[in-house]
């Protein structure tokens, strides 16, 4: 016995919680048999009349969802907006970043132009995995937030609406993440860097001697840059006096990092042995010299974008 | 979902509340209705009983009391959109 409706039933059951199958698939044939009938009564033949009933009936996988009171969809409305903004930022820098430095460190071991194509390969390799696993995050949290939040909802449920236009929280979501991630990247390059000596051991990419004062001192900085974002989102909008303390934040991050670049003490010297590239000492003045204008041009784009803001947000 | 609520006051079977809101002016798509009313269980509004006596066995369903009183502010609310717009319409002149 392997009739359509037989077929039909085991497509859509499959997917349907195992303790209500049988409810659902005693009512369900029930319900075939009943609109087959109606049909044969008119007069149809019943095979002709079954196909029809089942095309009624649609796809079994989205008659389960329905059952199921499953999502039809990765990432709902709720969070698609803070995925994608958390997506572009994410990938508008991380890929490229990483993508020179493994050029940077193959141009070092002697490889010229031969070092572009690895670079570009690790950048697109980095942006699949950003993609990805981000995407499996807000997957994960649509389907939990999903049952709780969905059966019986009413109107008193709803969030009180932030009346704030100035500062969304997608954007104050997205500089708390990307700064405790550069939090977290301070000491965890300390310990695992993908870089290694002869020995097989593990080369910290930053002179292990800043731990004494200026990594934790920028660690600080990080911090307090922190609990400005929150202070900031909590204000709602810019003000000068938020600007002013931005910069003095900014400043007090960049010219620190640019002053060692410069002075060639932010690098960790041990890498000059295992990268020949980074022993000469006019290729590290090149460097310190390109982190030092990068972290510049970074901060005067901010703070002028920052400036601009706040003279419409208070005006 | 407010026609179920209302059509099962009297208890019916999935296939025959389908040609009854169909009569009335309610096409509902029977894999939209069927779901429907499984989810309407679930949430207590509606109670359910499996009748063996027929050709073959059919489950029936029944407005609850919850599903009442559920049914009576989403009747006050359809009310209250009716009469929006009576207002409205009347308020704009041709």
């Amino acid at each position: 016995m392997n009739t359509l409706t037989d077929r039909y039933l085991a497509a859509t059951l499959r997917s349907v919680p195992t303790q209500r199958r049988d409810e659902i698939a005693n009512e369900l044939r029930a319900s075939i048999d009943d609109m087959i009938e109606a049909r044969t009564d008119g007069g149809q033949d019943a095979t002709t009349a079954e196909r029809e009933v089942l095309t009624e009936l649609g796809n079994p996988d989205v008659l389960a969802a329905r059952y199921a009171d499953r999502r039809l969809q990765l990432i709902g409305p709720a969070y698609y907006l803070v995925w994608l903004r958390l997506l572009k930022l994410l990938l508008s820098f991380i890929p490229a970043l990483v993508g020179t430095i493994v050029a940077i460190v193959e141009a070092a071991e002697g490889k010229g132009f031969g070092a572009i194509g690895p670079g570009i390969f690790t950048a697109i390799q980095v942006a699949v995995q950003i993609a990805f696993w981000l995407t499996v995050t807000f997957a994960i949290i649509e389907r939990t937030q999903a049952t709780v939040d969905l059966p019986g909802w009413t109107v008193d449920q709803l969030p009180a609406a932030p009346v704030r236009p100035g500062i969304p929280l997608a954007d104050t979501i997205a500089s708390v993440i990307m700064l405790v991630l550069t939090i977290g990247y301070l000491p965890f390059q300390h310990y695992q860097s993908w870089v290694h000596g002869t020995d097989g051991d593990n080369i910290p990419i930053l002179d292990p001697g800043l731990w004494r004062f200026w990594l934790p001192a920028l660690i600080v900085v990080l911090v307090a840059s922190l609990i400005f974002e929150v202070v900031k989102y909590r204000i709602g909008r810019w003000t000068w006096a938020l600007f002013g303390t931005k910069a003095l934040l900014d400043l007090a991050f960049a010219v620190p990092l640019a002053w060692l670049a410069l002075s060639d003490r932010l690098l960790n010297p041990a890498l000059g042995e295992r990268l020949s590239w980074l022993a000469d000492a006019d290729n590290r003045n090149i460097l310190g010299l390109s982190i030092a204008v990068g972290t510049a041009a970074i901060v005067v784009l901010d703070l002028v974008d920052t400036a601009l803001k706040t003279r419409r947000q208070t005006a | 979902m407010v026609a179920s609520l209302v059509a099962l006051r009297r208890p019916d079977y999935g296939y025959a509340l389908l040609q009854r809101l169909t009569d009335h002016g309610f096409p509902v798509d029977a894999n939209t209705l069927y779901p429907l009313l499984r989810r309407l269980e679930d949430q207590g509004l509606l109670s359910s009983e499996w009748n063996t006596e027929e050709s073959r066995p059919r489950k029936f369903y029944r407005t609850s009391d919850e599903g009442e009183s559920m049914l009576g502010r989403l009747l006050d609310d359809l009310a209250a959109v009716q009469t929006s717009v009576t207002g409205l319409i009347q308020g704009v002149d041709r």
